[in-house]
């Protein structure tokens, strides 16, 4: 590899990529354009209760609970479903009724009924929850201690450390904030291949893999930059930074390997523009997972921004350490070896 | 005896069951110009990609200044200049961003883009982005940038073609310049005239094989007739046409016999052009 000839390119490649109107306008208005929507965000929580229910048999009273104002109830169909669902976050809390509840009441037992709250349901929540279920149980029995209560937390345990929405958000508009680099990548690979240009490099000294080297640098330090800009306005390097940091440099290998791939299937700005926005939409689901817990299962691990979403909501939001993003880390790292090479392949392809 | 700049042994390339150049061979002796001419489709761009390192040759070899291209691709294109058929420049850039671009690609430093652009005729105009230059000073400024390294062989693919009497004699003087530096000079081009000019030789290229190379003296010799043409005037007043073959035994008595017994009112000699030859060689024209 030759530096002074990596070093020409990647000075040509900013200096077309920013004599475009339209990436200069993505580039810079898109921060400023994500860091309002990211400050118009509410920095509260929305303290509405949702609460699950799995009631093999339902006491009376227990239909009481549907008609309270500011409490949204559901029913679940197992045990298993409503533990699942909590430690998805999609509910705060949830309540499991023993099957054999109202006989217990009828013969004077105290049946057990169990509390489970999310990683992040602050005390309050869990105090309401359970005084309303021993309320309810009074309610039925006319007794005061007419049950046992057993709480269990699902997942992280978040005790009154709840992640704001806007917090959440902020992944998911740093990994489209990146993306869209990603896209004026790829629209001025092909633009280079189309108008010739890269005809002309091909013919000089320079070895085709100065030329790649220079197009990973350039679409590396853009998309990294981009992000790290962002990340570090909003608060999102204060906990871990140096795993977000590695977590997003690795995204950014990965983007700028996509965008190797979408180059090669581009013809124009435009086709460019029609395959980024489909790979943007797919890598967004899992920060949308994020942002909207519950939305996505398992299949979304199948998608290699994953690891970039989760580690570094795992550890922006929940300090996690090396020891706990280490496996995400390698997956993307792996995900990063095949997406470059098949990048590299397809544009070496169209080149010839 | 100096070494070849280029030499073709057997070369051939085809796409899937397209034999874009069949098995020719040739050789360019240093500081020669080769005209390189046959209609679209014939091989030629096919071969000049061979020859520069943009493809390797399916079967045989190009050697370029001693080196085995597809062997020593990144040294050889350190000592040639391409000039491409199709404009390639970066538009969004100057003229003198574009060759200190390049400049830098080959390692030249320092290096003067204003001398160059002086030579193609783009002074004052260097500061400008591309996108703003007509077609003529595009073509000028794909010549300047194959300059840029001072090139030892030099790849010219159609200069001239679709440009304006002024920016065409412009590169034909930069091509004639480079031929006195001592540079080789392997040139395309549908210009009959201009392939006349400039090159010591020609080579006229059909369906991926050469057909003929030689100087266009020595074609037009072995192929194309010269001629006498007249005009004479009968005793009616109308003029006709009279034509008199030169070089066969004939000649001198056919000469004779015009001038004493025809009334000869103008008379002008005919050379074959090398459209002409290659259309009688090949039975098609360059211009398809």
């Amino acid at each position: 590899m030759n530096l002074g000839v990596i070093k020409a390119l990647v000075a040509k490649d900013f200096s077309l990529f920013f004599r475009n109107r339209f990436y200069t306008l993505i580039t810079v208005l898109g921060i400023v354009f994500y860091l309002i929507i990211y400050f118009v965000m509410p920095s509260s929580v929305d303290e509405e209760l949702k609460i699950g229910l799995y009631a093999p048999v339902i006491p009376p009273v227990f239909e009481l609970i549907q008609a309270e104002e500011g409490l949204k109830f559901e029913i679940f169909d197992s045990d298993e479903a409503l533990k699942e669902a909590i430690t998805d976050r999609a509910y705060e809390a949830g309540v499991a009724l023993p099957a054999d509840i109202m006989e217990k009441f009828a013969s004077g037992q105290k049946p057990r009924i169990t509390l489970y709250f999310s990683a992040d349901a602050p005390d309050e929540i869990k105090d309401a929850v359970e005084t309303m279920v021993r309320e309810l149980a009074y309610l039925q029995t006319g007794q005061t201690l007419a049950i046992e209560v057993s709480a269990e937390i699902l997942g992280r345990d978040m005790l009154g450390e709840q992640i704001p929405i806007r917090d959440r958000l902020r992944l998911l508009l740093a990994i489209m904030l990146i993306m869209f680099e990603m896209m004026g990548l790829a629209s001025l690979i092909s633009e280079e291949v189309e108008q010739g240009t890269i005809r002309a490099l091909l013919v000089t000294p320079m070895s085709v893999h100065d030329l790649f080297a220079a197009k990973l640098i350039m679409g590396v330090s853009l998309a990294f930059t981009q992000g790290v800009l962002f990340l570090a306005i909003v608060g999102g390097l204060n906990n871990q930074p140096l795993i977000i940091l590695t977590a997003l440099l690795l995204g950014s290998v990965m983007f700028t390997g996509t965008g190797f791939l979408i180059a090669s299937l581009s013809k124009d700005m435009m086709t460019s523009m029609g395959w980024g926005i489909s790979a943007l939409l797919i890598y967004s689901i899992p920060a949308f997972g994020i942002v909207f817990p519950g939305t996505i299962t398992d299949w979304a691990k199948a998608i290699p921004s994953y690891y970039l979403a989760d580690t570094i909501h795992q550890a922006s939001n929940f300090s996690a350490g090396w020891g706990d993003t280490w496996l995400n880390l390698l997956i993307l790292l792996g995900f990063n070896l095949i997406i470059v090479w098949g990048g590299i392949m397809a544009l070496r392809r169209k080149f010839q | 005896m100096a070494q070849d700049a280029i030499v073709a042994e057997e070369l051939t390339y085809w796409y899937g069951d397209l034999v874009a150049v069949d098995h020719i061979s040739f050789n360019v002796a240093q500081g020669e110009i080769l005209g390189f001419l046959g209609p679209n489709g014939a091989g030629k761009t096919t071969t000049i990609n061979m020859l520069t390192g943009q493809l390797k040759p399916k079967e045989g070899r190009a050697i370029l200044l001693g080196m085995d291209v597809a062997k020593n691709v990144e040294k050889v294109q350190g000592e040639i200049g391409v000039c491409f058929e199709e404009t390639n420049l970066y538009e969004r850039m100057s003229a003198i961003e574009n060759l200190k671009l390049f400049a830098r690609l080959f390692g030249i430093h320092p290096f003067d883009a204003g001398d160059l652009l002086r030579r193609v005729g783009l002074a004052g105009r260097e500061k400008d982005r591309v996108e703003t230059y007509s077609k003529g000073m595009k073509q000028r400024l794909m010549v300047a940038r194959s300059l840029v390294s001072r090139p030892r062989v030099l790849f010219l693919d159609e200069p001239t073609v679709g440009l304006d009497p002024t920016s065409s004699e412009a590169i034909r003087n930069i091509i004639l310049e480079e031929r006195e530096r001592g540079a080789t000079v392997l040139l395309t081009t549908h210009d009959m005239m201009e392939a006349d000019k400039l090159s010591h030789r020609v080579a006229f290229i059909n369906q991926g094989k050469i057909v003929a190379l030689d100087t266009p003296h020595s074609l037009k010799q072995q192929y194309g007739k010269r001629a006498l043409k007249a005009k004479v005037a009968t005793e009616s007043g109308e003029l006709q046409d009279r034509e008199v073959i030169l070089d066969t035994p004939e000649t001198p008595n056919a000469v004779h016999e015009l001038f004493t017994q025809e009334n000869v009112v103008t008379i002008h000699s005919e050379e074959a052009t090398l459209e002409d030859i290659f259309i009688s060689i090949t039975g098609r024209s360059l211009i398809e």
